[in-house]
Order: C-alpha cells, then sequence, then structure tokens
C-alpha cells in the first residue's frame, strides 16, 4: 500500500525547510526570533542556548506523527494489549494523567488519520479495534479526573462542581432534561432565552393529545409483555425438562404457572412409557 | 420496560460472554460492528427526520461473529427462522473439557471440546459428530472427503465426565473452603477443573504467555506503579501548579439556567 502524503504535505511544503528535530527546540527559537528587540538583547548576553534548556522529548517525527510506523502499514493485524481500567488510573498522579492524556490523544489522531488514509485507498484499516480501546481510556481518565474534582468540591463548598442540569417541560407537556448553560445575565433579565426556549404548557387543547400519547405507550408495552408470554410458552413447548429457575431469571416478569398451562405450551409430542 | 429492550431480550440478542473472552475486543467495538444500519436518513437536512433502520436480530451459527460467512448470514436482506434457545443458568462446558455424546450414530463416545457456541447452547466435540462433505469434487477428479463436526445441545446431547472413573456424570457448582466456585461431579463428589484452554483468547493462549507489543503497550511495571498523592486540590489547579500558570483573575457571577 502506498500512502499518499501529498495531500497533507501539499498545504505546508513551504514551511517544512523551517522543521527541525526537536519540536521544543524549534518552538522557543522562533519565539526568541520574534521577540522585542531589547528582550532578546538580554537573552543573547548570557548565551543563546542556556536562557532556556530544550528538553529532549524523544524521537521528533514531525508531521509523521499522525502516521503509525511503517512497519504495521502492509500487516493484517496490529496486536496490542488492552484499554486503561479506572483502577489502574486511580493510583496515577494528576501530572502523569496529563501526559496520558495527550499520549492517548495523539494515538487517536494518528489512528483516526491512517482509518481515513486507508479508506481513501480502499484498503482495509488493520485492528479498528485499536481506536475503541483508546476512546475507552479517555473516557476513563474524565471519569477518574471528574471523580477528584468531585471530591474537592463537595469537601470545599458542598457541591459537586458537575454542570448542573434541570427536568421542565415542552410545549406538548411532556417533561425532558436538559444540561443547562452558563449565562452573565440573570435570568429575570434574558427574556429572549425564554421566548426561544418556550418551555412550560398552558394550553388546554394539550390534555386530550396526552392522553392519546398516554394510551400508546401503554399499549406498547402491554404488546411487549404479550410478546414476550407467547415466546415463554413457545419455550415450554419445545423444552419440556426446562429449567424453570433459570427462565424465571430471564423473564422476571412472565407468571410461568400461568403459561406453562396454556394449550400452546404443550408439544406435539408423546412420553416414552418405561 | 421500552420495546426495543424487551425485542433484544427475546432473540438473546448480544455476543455471549464466552464469545467475548475469545475475542478480547472491547464492548463498544463489538456492538458497533454487531449492528447493521439498513437504512439510514441523511443527516443536516430540514426535511428528514433523523431515523434509521437498524436489523437488530442477529443470527447465530457455527460461525464466529467476527468471520465473513457470519456477516453473509447477517447481511440487511437475509431472514432466518426465530431460533429459540433455553435460558441456561451457570454455564459449565468450556474448551478443552471431555465430554460423553448422549445421542446420534456416535453416542457413548466421549472426546474434547473445541468449540464452544454460547449463543446457541451448542458445543462441538473434536472429531466426532461428523458430517462428511466432499470437497473440490471436479469431472476429473472425485473430490476428497472431510468431515465437519456438527454442534450438540449442551443440555441433553453431552454431559461432562468424571475425572476419578471416565464415566458421565451430572455436575454442580459449589464453592470450596478458601471461596473459589467450582464443578463438582454429583455422583463422585470429585471437583472438576475447568482446562486451561478456557483461557485461551484471539490474542493469547494464556495470560502468562501473552507477548507485549514493544512499541505500543504499556509495561506491567509503569502499569502498577503508585504515584497518586492526595492533596487539597482539583485536578487543574494541581496541573497549573506543575507547570508554574498562576491565575490572577477573578471570574464575575454568572447564572446556570
Amino acid at each position: 500500500m502506498i500512502i499518499k502524503f501529498s495531500r497533507i504535505l501539499g498545504v505546508v511544503r513551504n514551511q517544512l525547510s523551517g522543521i527541525r528535530p526537536s519540536v521544543r527546540g524549534y518552538a522557543v527559537e522562533t519565539l526568541a526570533g520574534s521577540l522585542p528587540s531589547a528582550e532578546r538583547k538580554t537573552s543573547s548576553g548570557v548565551s543563546a542556548t542556556t536562557t532556556k534548556p530544550t528538553k529532549d522529548l524523544g524521537p521528533a517525527k514531525g508531521l509523521l506523527a499522525f502516521f503509525d510506523s511503517k512497519d504495521n502499514w502492509e500487516v493484517n493485524e496490529v496486536r496490542v494489549g488492552r484499554s486503561w481500567r479506572k483502577d489502574e488510573l486511580r493510583i496515577k498522579s494528576n501530572s502523569d494523567l496529563h501526559k496520558l492524556w495527550y499520549v492517548l490523544l495523539k494515538e487517536r489522531n494518528m489512528l483516526l488519520t491512517m482509518l481515513d488514509e486507508f479508506n481513501a485507498n480502499v484498503e482495509s484499516f488493520p485492528s479498528p479495534e485499536r481506536i475503541d480501546k483508546v476512546h475507552e481510556s479517555m473516557v476513563n481518565l474524565e471519569e477518574v479526573v471528574r471523580e477528584r474534582n468531585k471530591a474537592y468540591y463537595l469537601l470545599e463548598t458542598g457541591e459537586t462542581g458537575e454542570r448542573p442540569g434541570q427536568l421542565a417541560l415542552n410545549l406538548l407537556g411532556m417533561q425532558f432534561f436538559f444540561k443547562t448553560a452558563e449565562h452573565v445575565v440573570p435570568p429575570k433579565h434574558n427574556n429572549h432565552w425564554f421566548k426561544t426556549r418556550r418551555l412550560g404548557c398552558d394550553r388546554r387543547e394539550v390534555a386530550q393529545f396526552r392522553l392519546y400519547h398516554n394510551e400508546k405507550i401503554w399499549l406498547e408495552k402491554l404488546r411487549a409483555r404479550r410478546k414476550l408470554t407467547r415466546h415463554v410458552m413457545k419455550l415450554y413447548q419445545k423444552f419440556p425438562n426446562i429449567d424453570e429457575e433459570a427462565l424465571q431469571a430471564e423473564f422476571p416478569e412472565v407468571n410461568l404457572e400461568k403459561v406453562k398451562r396454556f394449550k400452546g405450551a404443550q408439544g406435539h409430542y408423546l412420553f416414552k412409557s418405561g | 420496560m421500552r420495546f426495543s429492550q424487551v425485542l433484544s431480550k427475546i432473540t438473546k440478542e448480544g455476543i455471549g460472554e464466552l464469545t467475548k473472552k475469545q475475542a478480547n475486543l472491547p464492548e463498544s467495538y463489538v456492538r458497533r460492528t454487531l449492528q447493521s444500519v439498513e437504512w439510514r436518513n441523511p443527516r443536516g437536512y430540514p426535511q428528514y427526520m433523523p431515523k434509521q433502520i437498524v436489523k437488530k436480530k442477529t443470527y447465530y451459527n457455527v460461525e464466529k461473529p467476527w468471520t465473513a460467512q457470519f456477516q453473509q448470514n447477517n447481511a440487511p436482506n437475509v431472514r432466518h427462522r426465530k431460533v429459540f434457545v433455553e435460558p441456561v443458568l451457570n454455564w459449565s462446558f468450556f474448551v478443552g473439557d471431555r465430554v460423553e455424546i448422549l445421542t446420534g450414530p456416535d453416542k457413548g463416545k466421549q472426546g474434547t471440546i473445541c468449540e464452544v457456541i454460547e449463543e446457541r447452547n451448542w458445543v462441538l466435540v473434536e472429531g466426532l459428530n461428523l458430517k462428511l462433505k466432499s470437497m473440490g469434487k471436479t469431472k476429473n477428479y472425485p473430490g476428497s472427503v472431510i468431515g465437519v463436526e456438527q454442534p450438540l445441545l449442551i443440555n441433553h446431547e453431552v454431559s461432562l465426565v468424571d475425572p476419578a472413573d471416565l464415566q458421565s456424570t451430572q455436575i454442580e457448582w459449589r464453592y470450596t473452603e478458601e471461596g473459589e466456585k467450582v464443578r463438582v461431579s454429583t455422583r463422585t463428589g470429585r471437583i472438576i477443573p475447568v482446562p486451561i484452554g478456557a483461557e485461551a483468547t484471539h490474542d493469547y493462549k494464556t495470560k502468562g504467555t501473552y507477548v507485549e507489543n514493544k512499541e505500543k503497550d504499556t509495561t506491567d511495571k509503569d502499569l502498577t506503579e503508585i504515584t497518586f498523592k492526595p492533596t487539597l486540590s482539583t485536578f487543574e489547579m494541581d496541573v497549573m501548579k506543575a507547570e508554574g500558570i498562576v491565575e490572577t483573575r477573578t471570574p464575575s457571577k454568572t447564572y446556570w439556567y
């Protein structure tokens, strides 16, 4: 498979000559170049290199960091481990989690770029479950961070510090949940918001609609229950020696004593005598 | 209870726990790939409702869900007769178990389980209960005959073998004094250990023999190292302190609604 770099490289071809091996070093140098002359004088008074020591962040790949290593381009499967679990993340310090987040983010960027590239070339992407594994790790990490923040806010302020939610009625008088947003203007001065939201219900005509709607939901439930009962009835017919404990565990709302006396539960077979 | 939930219950939708273990895939990936969308309205236009037709009923067979044959069986235009599966409380047949066959031409013979299909209450016994199939038959070549293992129902077509006397037996799940859950033969009271083959997944035979990916995987030492020290600060405050960022501004009053 030949990966076409031209699509990405075409955009930044002119800037490529400026990229140095170390990403951090590159950023520092350009920053020093753009600083006003007075500040540059103070820094150059000592030495250009000793003013801010550049950390070595491992092998810098530049834009190639968006792609997987070349060994994984032509294989059918890339075998990797599982995702990070919450218990494993809980024992890591905040700065470790902060670093891990960016490791995962870079991995996800890489995987999605590769997926796009494979799709563009009508090739099958090896081990697409890697995307899910990285996503799962990121969700778990975020959850652990929120746990820590919640504990702090509950201790200090008595509130969770989470984004609050609210239950409200819509125009049809049906309840719905929405996550509230942060506003600078207090609600009593923000008429526009309430007019556009149109919360609450004060119409008499809606009552008839609600009646029909509830009836529909109720009938749906009834139909579902009947379907379950029929299914259990058929199971009795097909398996006369069925394990009733397991059956009741799987269908807790079905009355087995009643169902097994149905005509449909009897079956067309004769027991062997003797 | 929603109607869709009921439907999923009836068809025993969702992949079996043992199959999940063998595939060793994340839950979201399994869910994402199992559902086949028959029709989806284009999104982002006012004239279309956000509707889609998803084929919910999945037909399980001896083919594993990650094979191409399984995808063919569950293509949007393919329909199957409804399959009734007897509910089982505790699954007790694993890959590598010695079992005796109770029906069919191989009745009374013993063999080892080579595959478990939990979604249909089936097991395949290695080299037994075969169906002969001729492969590669042409005008000049008569073809070669191979035997394909046919599935057996766990409830009344196979039974486990007691290792004490090599006779078929009924089993029970009991707890040892250490609190470990084990299978016990009801006839002799001997423990029937779960074979090591049950641990095998697509990625490794046993957990101990898993070969780490040098480039991608986190090592066990890094994973188990405890670096967390509890402090009275949020995550953001801690990271700002470590990075040397000082916030001097005070936020103005805001309202949540």
